[in-house]
């Protein structure tokens, strides 16, 4: 007994050990590394055999003699600038200098294919290795862990035209950039919808909302994924989804609160939390648009970058016609279309505020109290003085003040915030003129 | 030319009868004789540790189960694979986390030596606990190992720290944060650690205490990697090394404990019945560590990033049972005053155990006050940590196995404290009625009349606590059963049994027992009635 079993271990220790070098040895990257190998012997072997001219047949047995003694090696690209170790061309051989100096061969497959754009000229390796524009896990050497669409690591390979987010990051110019369009179309976009109004950009902007100015950085534990479930696996839970889930969904679904108050309503005090305040962009926005601004969004980071890889802009100087003109562009630049709609004309929604068609008798209805209104500028502008337009710009509107439509629900979200700080002097003057120039019945009298 | 003819008996000879040979290894020629066998055992450093002859009883592997022996050689697999790790691990904060990368990815067998050092932590951590487990059940405690059981206690604080270091060291969330609520615990040590009771008497604040010095900063930061590395990879496993020499000298000199050793028994060689019977297991618990870390990868989370904590944050697990104490007290008591009167208790175990029956064979029969409070105390631990472990997710709220942690829980109800007066009173009658009842009533109490009559009077309580007082059945359920527990095993088996103790003992025994059940009815009060603290008297921030 003890005999078998003495034999029997040591065979088991003895076999483990070699299946863990077996295990080891078998990497993913080496697979692709031979097949690459064998694709430009190939192709080199079949140039060879049709090939008259010897100074040409010379210069091609150079290049065959290159590839056979090709080794069967991880490489990688170092930025020490940038810290960045990126293992990617252990499979992408194509794009690899080394392997491949002249970029060029007929591979269409990935990651064989050498796909030679004028960005990789001008952001070389050694400068910027590959994740630093891309994403993914670089240090990785399997295409799952490396492609980086897995648990515990944040930063998935970005495709396009997501991958435009990360030239925001460097260029104060990029909307003037060659293959950055998507990313201005973005952030035009998001001038055009009044994303400031209510979220600021490093500073920039209302307090109703979060700092978008470093949204690219949020973790992704920071995030309730709990009404993701029907859109995103476990693996798909990163910034980029959930930056572009507020834009392809109703934000009040993706964060719908608690408007009841059914998670306190054991204790003494409780009011309920209103979803999400964020309006249905979704409903006019294309999924191009949505992902347009996504991409955008994904430059909006706030990690350290060595000086010399900033590309800073020349601001050019804007001229206005008239003090109207300057006016819709500060309603513009301070993002007041983000509630009050496009030229002052569409209240935007604000859950449990009054609102137009709302049924009393149904306080309870989740329905009922979405349909509360921010106010639409062009029909009310028009009952206030200027000088109390100016105050209620000044002071803004506490969340607090706002009439609720179910008293007993919870604080709208979205609320005026002071602009005192932030709009002030000529620029305040020319929006005011802008504003009482929409109002629809200017004429009336009080 | 004729080929030398191969006579294997020859070579031998002239291998085995050379002098390098001989200079080597004696005994040769190999006879299959007692002298020999015995020459196998004493004349060679690694084995001479074994006496040359044992009793056939302690061979047996439902005695030992091979516990010790497989800490041992776990704690030798750490060491080993521990120094390979050492040449491609970096302590600082920028590298630690990318050579975690490094070792999965572009590390010859890098992984696999990862994999077999964590899941080795954890298994000698669990393998110490059930050796100390099988050692208290066989009595191997009792006169004269008293002292070796309090080295191997020590020696169990020791794996458990050591593993405790390590953890920090891959610099993921799951290092920094599980080492942030571990190392948060020694900040309510009273006297010297900042949140701690009387904290104010040294003047102790967050960068002077006894966390300061444990993590060198106010938070887990560079200083911490680098003082945990160095804890873990030479000062602990020194000190362990130290100890384990005495621990295992001292089973020689003492005799190993199984019994019955009669005087005419015949005792079986150590070479080849009990090494052979060792080196099985060491190779079965070899290969069963090198199929586990071939095939399950040791678990990496994001880079540590100390300013977002994940929610939940967890201990390591054999910390975690400490930790869902700190549900039911402050944290000086769940992680510095009940971690002490555990190692206190456990080391005073074979100085107040009495009982000079059950060494060296299992039997309940013969010592059923020890092990009933020993085993009840052990399950209690294993609870805890499943509850910490399995039944916590976000907010540390109660989510059971099959629920998803997606899914909010409400608040948990308000607590509340009892009066002053009331706490005072509570705490002085549980304390007098639990020491003195035992002793005074000496009468032979009949258990299921006992258990008979507190069921009854249980029901009623609680009847009247559902109908009257509105409190939903599972909570008077729950503290029913926990105020049974503490009846069973603070009253009942104490009255039966330490009739006899000698006083000074008696008190030593019964105060760890009362203090054992007061944690069982402080839970029951707080998961059943919502009761914050029994006495709160927050201007000495001593709240209990």
């Amino acid at each position: 007994m003890h005999r078998k079993l003495f034999y029997f271990f040591n065979f088991a220790c003895l076999a483990l050990f070699v299946a863990a070098g077996i295990v080891d040895n078998d990497r993913e990257w080496k697979g692709y590394q031979k097949e690459y190998k064998r694709m430009e012997i190939a192709r080199i072997e079949k140039a060879l055999s049709t090939e008259t001219d010897e100074a040409k047949k010379a210069s091609l047995d150079i290049a065959l003699k290159a590839a056979r003694s090709m080794p069967i090696r991880l490489r990688q690209a170092m930025s020490k600038d940038l810290i960045r170790y990126d293992r990617c061309t252990s499979c992408h051989l194509g794009i690899d200098p080394a392997v491949n100096a002249l970029q060029v061969n007929d591979y269409t497959e990935h990651p064989f294919k050498a796909s030679v754009v004028p960005e990789h000229m001008s952001h070389p390796p050694v400068k910027f290795a590959c994740t630093s524009c891309h994403g993914g896990q670089g240090l990785a050497t399997t295409a799952e862990d490396a492609h980086g669409e897995i648990k515990h690591w944040e930063e998935p390979l970005l495709a396009q035209p997501y991958l435009q987010g990360t030239c925001v990051r460097c260029h104060d110019n990029f909307e003037d950039l060659e293959g950055a369009q998507e990313a201005k179309r973005g952030k035009d976009l998001v001038a055009k919808l009044g994303c400031v109004g209510c979220h600021s950009f490093k500073g920039k902007g209302g307090e109703v909302s979060v700092d978008l100015g470093d949204i690219a950085d949020k973790p992704v534990s920071r995030i309730d994924w709990s009404q993701t479930t029907a859109d995103l696996d476990r693996h798909q839970w990163n910034v980029k989804n959930w930056i572009e889930l507020h834009l392809t969904r109703d934000p009040m679904s993706l964060v719908p609160g608690d408007p009841f108050g059914h998670s306190c309503e054991h204790l003494e005090k409780c009011e309920g939390v209103a979803p999400s305040g964020m309006p249905p962009f979704f409903e006019e926005l294309s999924l191009e648009e949505a992902q347009a601004i996504t991409a955008y969004m994904l430059g909006m980071t706030d990690r350290a970058l060595p000086m010399q890889y900033k590309v800073p802009a020349v601001k050019k100087p804007v001229r206005y016609a008239d003090n109207i003109e300057h006016g819709k562009a500060m309603y513009t630049k301070f993002g007041c279309a983000g509630c009050h709609g496009e030229g002052g004309a569409d209240g935007r929604r604000n859950f449990n505020a009054l609102g137009d068609g709302q049924d009393k008798t149904n306080l309870h209805s989740i329905e009922e109290m979405a349909k509360g209104r921010e106010p639409t500028l062009t029909k009310v502008v028009g009952t206030y003085s200027r000088d109390e337009l100016r105050k209620k710009l000044v002071d803004g509107v506490s969340p607090t003040s706002i009439v609720k439509f179910n008293p007993e629900g919870p604080t709208p979200p979205l609320f005026m915030p002071a602009w005192k700080t932030k709009i002030k002097g000529k620029e305040m003057e020319v929006l005011l003129d802008y504003l009482l120039s929409i109002a629809e019945d200017s004429g009336e009298e009080w | 030319m004729p080929l030398p003819e191969l006579s294997i008996e020859k070579l031998e000879k002239e291998v085995y009868g050379s002098q390098i040979w001989k200079s080597m290894f004696r005994n040769w020629p190999w006879q299959d004789s007692t002298r020999h066998r015995a020459r196998h055992i004493v004349d060679n450093v690694w084995l001479h540790l074994h006496p040359a002859k044992i009793q056939p009883r302690a061979l047996r592997w439902t005695f030992t189960w091979g516990l010790g022996g497989i800490s041992f050689l776990l704690f030798l697999i750490l060491t080993i694979s521990g120094v390979l790790l050492m040449f491609y691990y970096r302590p600082t904060v920028e590298l630690a986390y990318q050579d975690m990368k490094d070792l999965e990815f572009a590390v010859s067998f890098g992984i696999i030596l990862r994999n077999m050092h964590r899941w080795c932590a954890h298994g000698m951590v669990t393998i110490v606990m059930l050796h100390m487990i099988r050692v208290f059940l066989t009595g191997s405690y009792k006169k004269p190992r008293e002292f070796n059981w309090a080295i191997g206690v020590i020696l169990l604080k020791l794996t458990l720290f050591l593993s405790f270091t390590g953890y920090l060291l891959p610099w993921d969330q799951l290092a920094i944060w599980a080492v942030t609520v571990g190392t948060n615990m020694a900040a309510a040590t009273p006297i010297i650690g900042n949140e701690g009771p009387f904290a104010s008497l040294l003047g102790m604040t967050i960068s002077n205490d006894v966390r300061f010095v444990l993590l060198g900063g106010t938070t887990v930061g560079a200083n911490t990697l680098l003082r945990f590395y160095v804890m873990h990879c030479v000062a602990v496993p020194l000190v362990a090394a130290a100890l384990m020499i005495v621990h295992f000298w001292r089973i020689r000199k003492d005799t190993f404990s199984a019994a019955p050793i009669t005087k005419d028994e015949e005792k079986v060689d150590v070479w080849p019945n009990l090494v052979v019977r060792e080196y099985i297991a060491a190779a079965g618990v070899t290969a069963f560590v090198f199929f586990v870390s071939v095939y399950v990868n040791a678990p990496l989370e994001e880079i540590a990033n100390p300013n977002v904590t994940p929610n939940p944050s967890k201990a390591p697990w054999y910390f975690v049972g400490l930790q869902e104490l700190l549900v039911y007290f402050d944290p000086w008591i769940a992680g510095v005053l009940l971690p002490g009167l555990i190692i206190g208790g456990l080391c005073a175990i074979p100085y107040l155990d009495t009982n000079k029956k059950g060494v060296g064979y299992y039997s309940w029969s013969e010592r059923p006050f020890a092990n009933a409070q020993f085993m009840f105390g052990i399950t209690f631990w294993f609870i805890l940590i499943l509850i910490g472990n399995s039944f916590r997710g976000p907010n540390y709220f109660w989510y059971w196995p099959w629920e998803s942690w997606l899914v909010h829980k409400p608040v948990a109800a308000p607590t509340w404290s009892f009066p002053l007066p009331l706490g005072v009173f509570s705490l002085l009658a549980y304390g007098g009625l639990g020491m003195t009842l035992p002793r005074l009533i000496t009468a032979d109490i009949a258990w299921k009349k006992a258990t008979g009559a507190f069921l009854g009077f249980f029901a009623l309580v609680g009847l009247w606590m559902h109908f009257g007082g509105d409190i939903a059945a599972w909570r008077v359920i729950t503290v029913g059963f926990l105020l049974y527990l503490t009846f069973l095993f603070g009253f009942l088996y104490p009255q039966k049994y330490l009739q006899d103790l000698d006083m000074p003992r008696y008190i030593a025994v019964q105060s760890l027992v009362l203090m054992q059940m007061g944690v069982l009815v402080k839970m029951g009060l707080r998961l059943g009635l919502d009761v914050k603290y029994i006495l709160e008297l927050p201007q000495f921030n001593l709240n209990i």
